[in-house]
């Protein structure tokens, strides 16, 4: 298998072309969608509170800049993400790893795994509050919570689909099962780890909105439900727009960050 | 140490294998699959033994008992004398597939066996830099093995081995997936190493030039159940290179080997 897995340049595109392709299309059709709804905020019978025109959602963005409430709540929302994604996945890569290559740990780490699996993080919603309250804890729970669930399920499927050739590879080169664990199962596992802390901070973000919409006195999903309540439209659509920009930002880091960290594997990153 | 322990020693073979029989469960449930009969073979210290045979005669599963990577369902292997339980670093395996970790650089895989003896940096460093140059690849030594073809990745395999310095030597058709020029030329290459540090190497292969060329010693193996059928001295004068070739000894053990696995073909076979 030497098949060259990138920069195949024969008679394809230009990576320039590929690149202006991609976010010019991209950019097209976030414009041709805000046009549209621009074009029906422009009709007469168009309510401009329950309906605003951009104009008046930019203005909404101009003023949370200007009062810094805007960077107060991304600030929060930032740290949340942060510290529910570096503990959610730190238990999801410990556990992964042992319940996958470990065969009696897998015995004893599978149900937990299993059982959590097939429900989303927001149903433990009701279960948060009466057991940990409103407080940050509770929030950076839910986090904790939906970023494991993708990280360990992937963790896991990385560490059991080892080849057996690196596993003996590694044996016959005087390697202790400790060391196969951390120097062969691991690095294997990589590419499905990475994948799933992908997952798991998109999974992270959602769930950190819904935990703000809920009980919070800041943050992006506080911003948006409290200007809900208030029929603030123009801040709520501000609000969704910061949080899609964000949560695109966010991800862009991690694709870069799973590009490194995969840079030998030969199957094609998405 | 007296005259007599060190004779004594002097004897001892690296490598005896005593009555070793390996059988398979099946998974329909019929009887057990016996692919290693009664197999016994004693290997002396520097020598180059082939182990030649039809696909499925058992000789990698022969390669795996003695490496320990599987246990023997009856019998032992003995490494200098002392019993094989498990892998161990002192026998060193060429696998038939890749087995050079991607995840590592050709630096780091040569390193992995010394890390894991616990050789400190700079000497592994110094290490993974000679054997990289042995085979031609000082200037791939910080490629990821992805960057490198199948005959360099073979190379990196061979490296790493050899950087973690075994007594014997393991080879389960080492170049069966290379193609014919590059085959030879690692078949010369591997000689070479072989020359400078006598190791005793067993060495599958179904290629019967490559057994005479590179072997002492040649151990026939035959299939259903797998057993030895017959070893053959290779009377080839060393050092050989590409002259060997064409040799009349060359031809002659050649035409020799070739008769005798055309006489062993229908049992190994299934009946048609
Ligand atoms: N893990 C296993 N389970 C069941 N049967 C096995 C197993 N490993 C090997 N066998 C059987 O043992 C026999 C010998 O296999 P082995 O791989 O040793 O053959 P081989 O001589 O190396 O063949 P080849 O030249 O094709 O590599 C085969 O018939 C195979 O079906
Ligand atoms: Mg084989």
């Amino acid at each position: 298998m030497t098949r060259p897995t990138d920069d195949m340049n024969g008679g394809a595109p230009s990576r320039r072309a590929r690149w202006l392709a991609k976010y010019g299309l991209g950019f097209l059709t976030i414009a041709v969608i805000i046009g549209v709804y621009w074009l029906y905020t422009l009709q007469p019978q168009a309510n401009r509170t329950l309906t605003p025109p951009p104009p008046k959602v930019v203005a909404a963005f101009v003023a949370a800049i200007a009062d810094g409430s805007l960077f107060v709540n991304i600030g929060w929302s930032l740290y949340r993400v942060v510290i529910g994604f570096a503990i959610g996945t730190l238990l999801a890569v410990l556990m992964g790893c042992t319940a996958g290559w470990f065969r009696y740990a897998g015995y004893v780490l599978n149900p937990i795994i299993e059982a959590i699996r097939p429900i989303p993080a927001l149903a433990y919603i009701p279960l948060i509050i009466v057991w940990v309250g409103i407080d940050e804890p509770a929030r950076i729970l839910i986090i904790v919570l939906a970023v494991f669930k993708p990280t360990v399920v992937n963790t896991r499927q990385g560490m059991q689909e080892v080849p057996r050739i690196y596993v003996e590879a590694a044996e016959a080169l005087g390697a202790s099962r400790m060391t196969t664990f951390w120097r062969v199962g691991f690095p294997n596992a990589i590419p499905y780890i990475v994948s799933g802390m992908r997952n798991g901070l998109a999974a992270g973000f959602l769930a950190l909105v819904a935990a703000e919409l809920i009980a919070s006195s800041n943050g992006l999903g506080f911003l948006i439900s409290n200007a809900g309540q208030n029929l603030q439209i123009d801040v709520v659509l501000m609000g969704i727009v910061v949080i899609g920009v964000v949560a695109t930002l966010l991800d862009a880091i991690a694709v870069r960050a799973q590009a490194y960290l995969t840079r030998w594997s030969e199957v094609r990153q998405s | 140490m007296s005259d007599a322990i060190e004779a004594a020693l002097q004897a001892t073979p690296a490598i005896e294998i005593k009555d070793v029989w390996r059988t398979f469960q099946r998974l329909d449930g019929s009887a057990p699959f016996t692919a290693l009969q009664d197999i016994r073979l004693d290997v002396r210290a520097g020598t180059f033994v082939a182990i030649i045979g039809g696909s499925g005669c058992g000789k990698s599963t022969l390669l795996r008992i003695i490496a320990g990577l599987v246990p023997p369902s009856r019998g032992t292997v003995l490494h200098e004398g002392k019993p094989v339980h498990g892998p161990h670093h002192s026998r060193g395996f060429v696998f038939q597939g890749d087995a050079v970790f991607p995840w590592l650089t050709v630096r780091r895989n040569i390193e992995f066996g010394l890390q894991c003896r616990g050789i400190p940096a700079a000497e592994r460093k110094r290490t993974a830099e000679t054997w990289a140059a042995a085979v031609g690849l000082a200037d791939f030594i910080e490629a990821f093995p992805k960057e490198l073809s199948g005959g360099m990745r073979k190379r990196v395999d061979l490296a790493r081995v050899y950087a973690n310095d075994p007594d014997v030597l393991l080879m389960d058709e080492p170049f069966g997936a290379l193609d014919a020029q590059t085959k030879e030329r690692m078949q010369v290459e591997l000689l070479g190493l072989w020359d400078r540090t006598r190791k005793t190497v067993l060495f599958v292969t179904h290629d019967v030039d490559e057994a005479v060329f590179l072997a002492d010693e040649i151990v026939v193996m035959a299939a259903r159940p797998g057993r030895i059928a017959e070893r053959i001295k290779v009377p080839l004068p060393r050092p050989r290179d590409e002259r060997s070739r064409v040799s009349d000894a060359f031809e002659e053990t050649r035409r020799r080997l070739r008769k005798l696995l055309e006489d062993l073909a229908p049992a190994t076979t299934p009946a048609r």
